[in-house]
């Protein structure tokens, strides 16, 4: 063996003794210290201890004992497999259910990785309460994991530490003399609950606060109100025939059970006869949300007048005596009564807890409860209101009575209220320890901040939005060694020990699956993610008679705060995916705006001009509580007047230690990276949280706003512009009435195509190349592939424009992301976008109250590719299953094909956007989709790589492929289940039915290119007794 | 130069006005042509070559920043795919036009007067066609593999696809600009022997005699030079037809509104003899000036010349009427709103530029007055290249920016880079120019000693006779 000398202050072999100074070799221990203190901690710890043969052996074992985990792939450590794990074939992804936790909920996932590498994320469909579907979040939190920004090691006081010496900190915690407080974002998982239980028994006078950046949970306190017990309601909107929003954004993206929700409300609106029954949506709101787009009849008014609406509406049924009703509450009443019970009355997260006792005692009164409307038993305690409980802990911090307070993925030093100056209370604390993802303004503030592992490199469990039993475990070993997921910090703050997040779980589901063998059922937890039958039981309290008051509205300007469709509270600042998306009403990218009325910009002289492709807002000031913060404005049409609108989750300041780019002037690679200065949230928008009162309502009434006379650039991926329905018919949309007429108005003056009406079969080919058109060629013919021929067709009744399709098309298709300045030259890359038209009726004005009609647009793999004939390379062609296909190699990027593309779908790499992506990035790439040079175009593929893996697979199992086995990342992600992607050849399947459906229409067929995507009609159903009063 | 008044010859009656004025022999010409290229050049050739290669100089780095970076580095965006390169290329190659137009088809009807101007508009085409090659090349994302557009044959057996009108384009500018090349040469030989003949250094000899292919004035040669010549010419008609053409297909084939329609190759074809006249009337007004060959290319050249500035406008401006008409008689909403578009959106400006530089100005030449004011010319000769650069970024940026879902519309903005590229073109163009002011016979000296009355064979027949 050979044996090297060791350069080393300590050395434990023989050879070459090196010192610096006498008392080093002499040893004198306070100069050891010093100098070995000298370097970076952990820079000048020796290789010294066990050998190197010796650490491969303790390597090996725990490698061989992880491997005990066996249904998956070892946990403890990455290393080369020199045996190939069972099930494991490089190249062939594997998938495994795991649950995200959302707003304290778990969204039960499958998650598909590459050799070790997690690289996509779907709805878990077998789940019983998840419908396969995901959302922007859900999609958007692998780019999460990759994070180059993420934080990396312990830090204490903003040095990086040890994990032994925050292990002596909590060692020092057990004697029980200091107290300790935990500020925990919420999450309903069962190990979380069983070690703050333990917790509590431990140290009695531990004080833990939930804690949610967007403030009380409303809903809970409304049904605790109307109950007398905490709650939780479960609406069942596919069954409901009316349904009613009080400034409730429940499909939305950000909406705590969004998912569902779209998905249910969906199918409550799908038409595939002339009789098919549809519901009808009420909404009165504020701002224009995704909910509102789909509403049949929506009321714009100040949030804080919407509580006037669920009194009237509660008085018009007798349940309350409030405000008289007006014209549109009765017509609302009339229709709910109508409804049978079939009924459906929500509140939003803005309205107080008055307006949801309100709606659960109309509900009640419906007779709602129990149909469509079911109130579960969480079995969770009565607790004090955040709006109480912070206040109170903080007041504890200040007078000094926490020794120790740990903070679980929160960030209140960002977006606590600003009056209760949550930085100057834990300056108090002597021990204050933050979890979390990135170094934020919190971990700064804090002296000890722990990595947090991402939920795709933890352990953990939840509970759906029905109470069921759901798994969370890891795809990959924490990126970062000092990375601990939050059960494991709690349980080394309880014991003093560190403990496996494994164990844990293990731990707490061991008297769960207690009469079975325990290790067969837990397999079997995890293979499905979820256990059965473990709901929350369904309760039948008795309703509380109401009498609360409800504040009326207030004067002035009011403002109100809401999570955002992109960012949320601002836990996803820095994920690219999130920021580069458009917001789904106003299409904004990277920034946040003060969203207006058209009015109220009139009354208040405000402007937001649109100037060669951007947008130049006045930036105003908005004071309130003390506070004032700058914010460019927004007009929307549709807006309330009066109000203004703000998101949370803008304005951070999150710290990195990765280094900026710098190039040479002649290299734009450090404008075009959008990681190339610091972080990504760094920067961006304002924080708005500040503006809040000490309880941190999100409707602040008489706030001030001024303007400064300045003009920041807004950007957006399409601008304003009131589509004119009669003169393009690129939106064809009816009413329920008209559409019972004529299911098929959606063809009704369009313009024939040369020779016949829209085909449907391929078979049915044109007339301009009767005989010789390219898909009759021997080649094609020949070819296996030829056997389908894919088609999507999209349900503009369904689609609520929610963006989960953009995000998941981008995670599965390696979409890279160009920043702000780039979307203002007009060169996003996102391959689907969502296009959102203003449509107003004949002789309404313009500018107040359009209707919103979302549009996804995907490539429409036209038959008859304009693109195709121009390319002077042959780099776009038509494959024979009828798949415009973009061949990357073989494009030379001269244009054509975007110039003749009529729906603009396809997207050009103006600069080496991928050269650029950090390293950890790089791992979120999917490897089945090339990565685009510079130079070349790109565009929607129909997923090909799905479709061959699917052809390739049942190919090896030598069968044919399955009827809708395949399905495109849009369709896979999209909630309302808008998208129907299949073969066309296949007289059964999804998509062959779905174009027979009569609402079934091609946008600009008139052009001969026979696209292959098909739009379904919207049609909305109007209250025809509002409808008549010239009511909208 | 020698005064030539004891050579006074008198016209007969009725004749034509003489092309070349001031009395000119055929001594004269040749001294008064050759001399330049044997001469120091004036101090005006010093200045304008400093400030054209500068501009050169731009070009080539504007070219290394772009290749460098990307395309990104321009205006270009998602709906305007094709943005300032290929209005500078239609532009080119438009300007290419008037140069084989002169020297073929003019040739072809026997246009006398087109011998004094057509060698410097054929060096001019030549120049102009370069720079609108280079455009379409730089223009492409990956300009390192643009030999795919070329069928060679590979391992792959991958072609070109012919269905594109890009790979046509490519076909026909090169034919063009071969073509071209050797009908300029051809022209130049004889010219080339008279330069080798005055030589007085070695070199110099040398060099003119080799590009002079041994001509020695053989009446052999003289008949072979002009069945050449004549093939040549009924060669490059076509071309001169045809190149625009293609060109114009790049942009009606596809179905864009504003581009697809079937009006343009004639009017792509008359708009390219509009510039082409003007570019030449820009550089010959300076040139006849500087080089005191007033006598040669004469007032009267000049007024031909704005006669068919003032035709070829009034069509270009038909054209433009006509395609609003079409667009209403259509009924599509789309084609409709992409003319309505240009004249009223936000790029109205550009369509208001265009219209007044190329429909109005040349109205002015009804005037004859104006149609002889040198001033008056060179400023409508730069105000028609002005608006026809319009014409080409109204057809290109105004159709793409708004086609058929209002959702994808955007606006362009050219950079910096947009534009120094632009004036780096002019750069190219003028340097090459000036270099072939500088070393070559810049009037076609054998072709206008021919219509020189005294080369008529039976002009001093005629003179005898009236002695008698």
């Amino acid at each position: 063996m050979i044996s090297l000398p060791i350069v080393d202050g300590n050395p434990s072999g023989s050879g070459v003794k090196a010192w610096r100074s006498r008392p080093h070799l002499e040893q004198d221990p306070q100069l050891v210290e010093t100098v070995s203190e000298e370097f970076f901690p952990g820079a000048s710890d020796a290789p010294s201890g066990s050998s190197r043969r010796q650490f491969m052996q303790l390597l090996g074992a725990s490698m061989a004992m992880a491997g005990l985990a066996a249904c998956r792939r070892p946990v403890e450590h990455i290393m080369p497999f020199a045996d190939r794990p069972e099930e494991t074939i490089p190249g062939v992804p594997l998938q495994y259910a795991t649950a995200m936790n959302f707003r304290g909920t778990a969204r039960p996932l499958v998650v598909k990785s590459y050799d070790g590498r997690p690289v996509k994320i779907e709805g878990n469909s077998q789940h019983p309460n998840a419908s396969g579907a995901s959302g922007v979040f859900e999609q958007a939190s692998l780019l999460q994991l990759y994070d180059p920004d993420r934080s990396k090691r312990t830090l204490r006081t903003g040095t990086p530490a040890n994990r032994e010496d925050f292990l002596s900190l909590c060692q020092r915690l057990q004697t029980g003399v200091r107290r300790v407080a935990i500020l925990a974002a919420p999450d309903n998982s069962p190990t979380r609950a069983r070690l703050r239980a333990q917790l509590e028994n431990q140290f009695p006078d531990t004080l833990w606060v939930d804690y949610r950046s967007e403030g009380d949970d409303s809903e809970l306190m409304g049904l605790q109100m109307a109950y007398g017990q905490p709650l939780q309601a479960a609406y069942d909107f596919e069954n409901a025939d009316v349904i009613v929003s009080l400034d409730a954004d429940f499909l939305g993206p950000h909406a705590k059970n969004g998912n569902l929700d779209t998905h249910a409300f969906a199918r409550g609106r799908k038409l595939n006869g002339a009789q098919d029954r549809m519901s009808r949506l009420y909404v009165a709101e504020s701002t224009y949300s995704v909910t509102g787009i789909m509403a049949d009849h929506r009321r714009r008014m100040r949030a804080d007048a919407v509580s006037q609406v669920a009194s009237q509406l509660a008085t018009a049924l007798g349940v309350y005596d409030g405000a008289t009703p007006d014209a549109f509450a009765s017509a609302i009443a009339r229709d709910l009564q109508g409804a049978a019970g079939n009924s459906i009355v929500v509140a939003g997260e803005s309205q107080p807890p008055e307006v949801h006792a309100l709606c659960a005692l109309t509900n009640d009164a419906l007779g709602a409860v129990g149909t469509t409307v079911t109130l579960l038993d969480t079995g969770i305690p009565i607790q004090a209101a955040q709006s109480q409980a912070l206040p109170a802990l903080v007041e504890e911090m200040r007078a000094g009575r926490v020794d120790v307070l740990l903070m679980l993925g929160v960030n209140p030093v960002y977006d606590a209220p600003q009056a209760l100056d949550f930085r100057g209370a834990l300056e108090r604390v002597s021990d204050t320890i933050h979890v979390g993802l990135h170094v934020d303004e919190t971990a700064r503030a804090s002296t000890w901040h722990i990595p947090a592992a991402h939920y795709l490199e933890s352990w953990g469990d939840g509970r759906s939005q029905d109470g069921t039993l759901t798994a969370v475990q890891p795809l990959i070993a924490p990126l970062y060694e000092d990375a601990r997921s939050e059960i494991e910090i709690l349980a080394v703050v309880g014991s003093g020990q560190f403990q496996r997040g494994y164990d844990l779980v293990r731990e707490t589901w061991r008297p769960v699956l207690s009469g079975q063998d325990f290790e067969t059922a837990w397999r079997r937890v995890l293979h499905d993610g979820y256990l059965e039958g473990t709901g929350y039981p369904s309760a039948n309290p008795v309703v509380l008679s109401f009498s609360g008051e409800l504040q009326g509205p207030s004067t002035g300007l009011e403002l109100v705060l809401r999570l955002d469709p992109t960012v949320l509270d601002g836990s996803f600042a820095n994920n690219a995916w999130c920021q580069e998306l458009p917001d789904p009403v106003t299409k904004i990218v990277w920034d946040n705006v003060a969203v207006i009325s058209p009015k109220t910009a009139e009354d208040l002289e405000l402007s937001c001009e649109y100037s060669k492709g951007r947008y130049y807002s006045d930036v105003v000031t908005l004071a309130a509580n003390d506070q004032v913060i700058e914010l460019p404005v927004w007009i929307l049409p549709g807006h309330a007047d009066d109000t203004v609108s703000v998101t949370l989750g803008y304005g951070r300041d999150i710290s990195t230690t990765r280094p900026e780019r710098d190039t040479p002037f002649w290299d734009k690679d450090d404008e075009t990276d959008i990681y190339a200065r610091g972080t990504l949230a760094t920067g961006v928008g304002t924080n708005v949280s500040l503006l809040r009162d000490l309880l941190a309502n999100p409707v602040i009434p008489g706030v001030e706003l001024t303007k400064t006379g300045r003009k920041w650039t807004v950007v957006t991926t399409q601008d304003h512009g009131i589509l004119d329905t009669e003169a393009r018919p690129i939106i064809r949309m009816a009413t329920l009435d008209e559409y019972r007429e004529d299911p098929a108005f959606a063809l009704q003056g369009e313009v024939p195509t040369p020779g016949s009406d829209v085909k449907t079969d391929f078979q049915d080919y044109p007339e301009l190349w009767k005989d010789r058109h390219p898909s009759k060629a021997a080649s094609f013919r020949d070819s296996d592939y030829w056997q389908n021929q894919w088609g999507m067709v999209i349900d503009l009744n369904a689609c609520t424009g929610c963006n989960a399709c953009i995000v998941a098309c981008q995670a599965e298709n390696n979409i890279q992301v160009v920043g702000k300045n780039e979307i203002g030259h007009g060169r996003e890359l996102h391959w689907l976008r969502v296009d959102r038209y203003f449509v107003t009726e004949g002789g309404e004005e313009l500018d107040s109250d359009p209707k919103i009609t979302m549009q996804p647009m995907p490539c429409q793999h036209c038959e008859n590719a304009p693109c195709e004939s121009v390319c002077p390379v042959a780099a776009t062609v038509h494959s024979p299953d009828g798949t415009n296909q973009m061949i990357y190699n073989r494009c030379i990027g001269t244009r054509y094909c975007a110039n003749n593309c009529p729906y603009k779908v396809r997207r050009y790499n103006f600069y080496n956007w991928s050269k650029t992506i950090p390293e950890t990035v790089q791992m979120a790439q999917n490897p089945n989709v090339s990565i685009r040079f510079r130079g070349v175009m790109e565009k929607c593929s129909f997923c090909i790589q799905r479709i061959r893996g699917a052809q390739k697979r049942a190919g090896l199992e030598k069968r044919a492929l399955q009827r809708d086995e395949v399905a495109t990342a849009c369709q896979q992600a999209c909630p309302a289940e808008a998208i129907t992607f299949g073969d066309l050849n296949d007289e059964q399947s999804q998509v062959s039915q779905a174009t027979r459906n009569a609402r079934s229409y091609k946008l600009l067929a008139e052009l001969n290119i026979k696209p292959r995507v098909s739009y379904l009609a919207r049609v909305r159903n109007p209250n025809n007794a509002l409808e008549s009063a010239g009511q909208t | 130069m020698t005064s030539s008044n004891d050579k006074t010859v008198t016209l007969p009656a009725g004749a034509d006005p003489p092309l070349v004025t001031g009395n000119l022999g055929f001594h004269d010409i040749t001294q008064l042509v050759s001399y330049h290229t044997e001469k120091r050049p004036p101090s005006a050739w010093y200045m304008a070559i400093a400030v054209s290669s500068t501009l050169l100089c731009i070009l080539l780095i504007m070219i290394a920043y772009l290749v460098w970076n990307g395309i990104g580095v321009w205006g270009n965006n998602n709906p305007v795919g094709w943005g300032w390169p290929i209005v500078n290329f239609v532009f080119w190659v438009g300007i290419g036009h008037a140069g084989t137009l002169i020297s073929a088809i003019l040739f072809l009807f026997r246009q006398k007067w087109r011998t004094a101007i057509n060698r410097s508009a054929e060096a001019m085409t030549l120049f102009a066609v370069i720079c609108a090659l280079l455009f379409p090349t730089i223009h492409v994302g990956r300009i390192w593999v643009i030999y795919w557009t070329l069928p060679i044959p590979n391992q792959m057996e991958m072609w070109p696809q012919f269905k594109s009108p890009l790979l046509w384009d490519v076909f026909a500018v090169s034919v063009y600009f071969i073509v071209s090349l050797i009908f300029w040469y051809v022209g130049l030989v004889p010219d080339l022997a008279t330069l080798r003949d005055r030589a007085r250094n070695a070199l110099r000899r040398r060099v003119t005699g080799f590009f002079a292919l041994g001509w020695t004035g053989a009446n052999r040669h003289w008949r072979n030079y002009e069945k050449t010549y004549l093939l040549l010419a009924a060669l490059a008609t076509p071309l001169v037809l045809s190149v625009h053409s293609v060109v114009s297909f790049d942009f009606a084939i596809s179905i864009i509104p504003g581009w697809h329609t079937t009006i343009f190759p004639p009017y792509f074809v008359a708009g390219a003899i509009f510039s082409g006249f003007a570019m030449v009337m820009t550089l010959l007004i300076l040139a006849r000036k500087i080089y005191g060959i007033q006598n040669i290319i004469t007032m009267d050249h000049l007024e031909k010349m704005a006669i068919i500035i003032l035709l070829t406008g009034t069509m270009v401006g038909f054209a433009y009427i006509t395609e609003f008409f079409i667009a209403w008689y259509s009924q599509v909403e789309y084609e409709q709103y992409a003319f309505l578009n240009r004249a009223t959106g936000p790029y109205a400006w550009a369509y208001w530029t265009m219209m007044s530089c190329n429909l109005l100005f040349p109205q002015f030449f009804w005037i004859k007055r104006l149609r002889r004011s040198i001033p008056f010319l060179f400023i409508t000769s730069i105000v028609v290249n002005i608006g026809m650069w319009f014409e080409r970024f109204v057809i290109t940026v105004i159709s793409l920016h708004r086609d058929f879902l209002p959702s994808s519309w955007d606006y362009f903005n050219p950079t910096i880079v947009d534009v120094l590229t632009l004036a780096g073109s002019f750069g190219l163009f003028l340097t090459l120019f000036l270099i072939f002011l500088r070393y070559l016979p810049m009037v076609a000296i054998a072709e206008v000693k021919m219509v020189l009355p005294e080369s008529d064979p039976h002009f001093y027949d005629k003179h005898e006779s009236e002695e008698h």
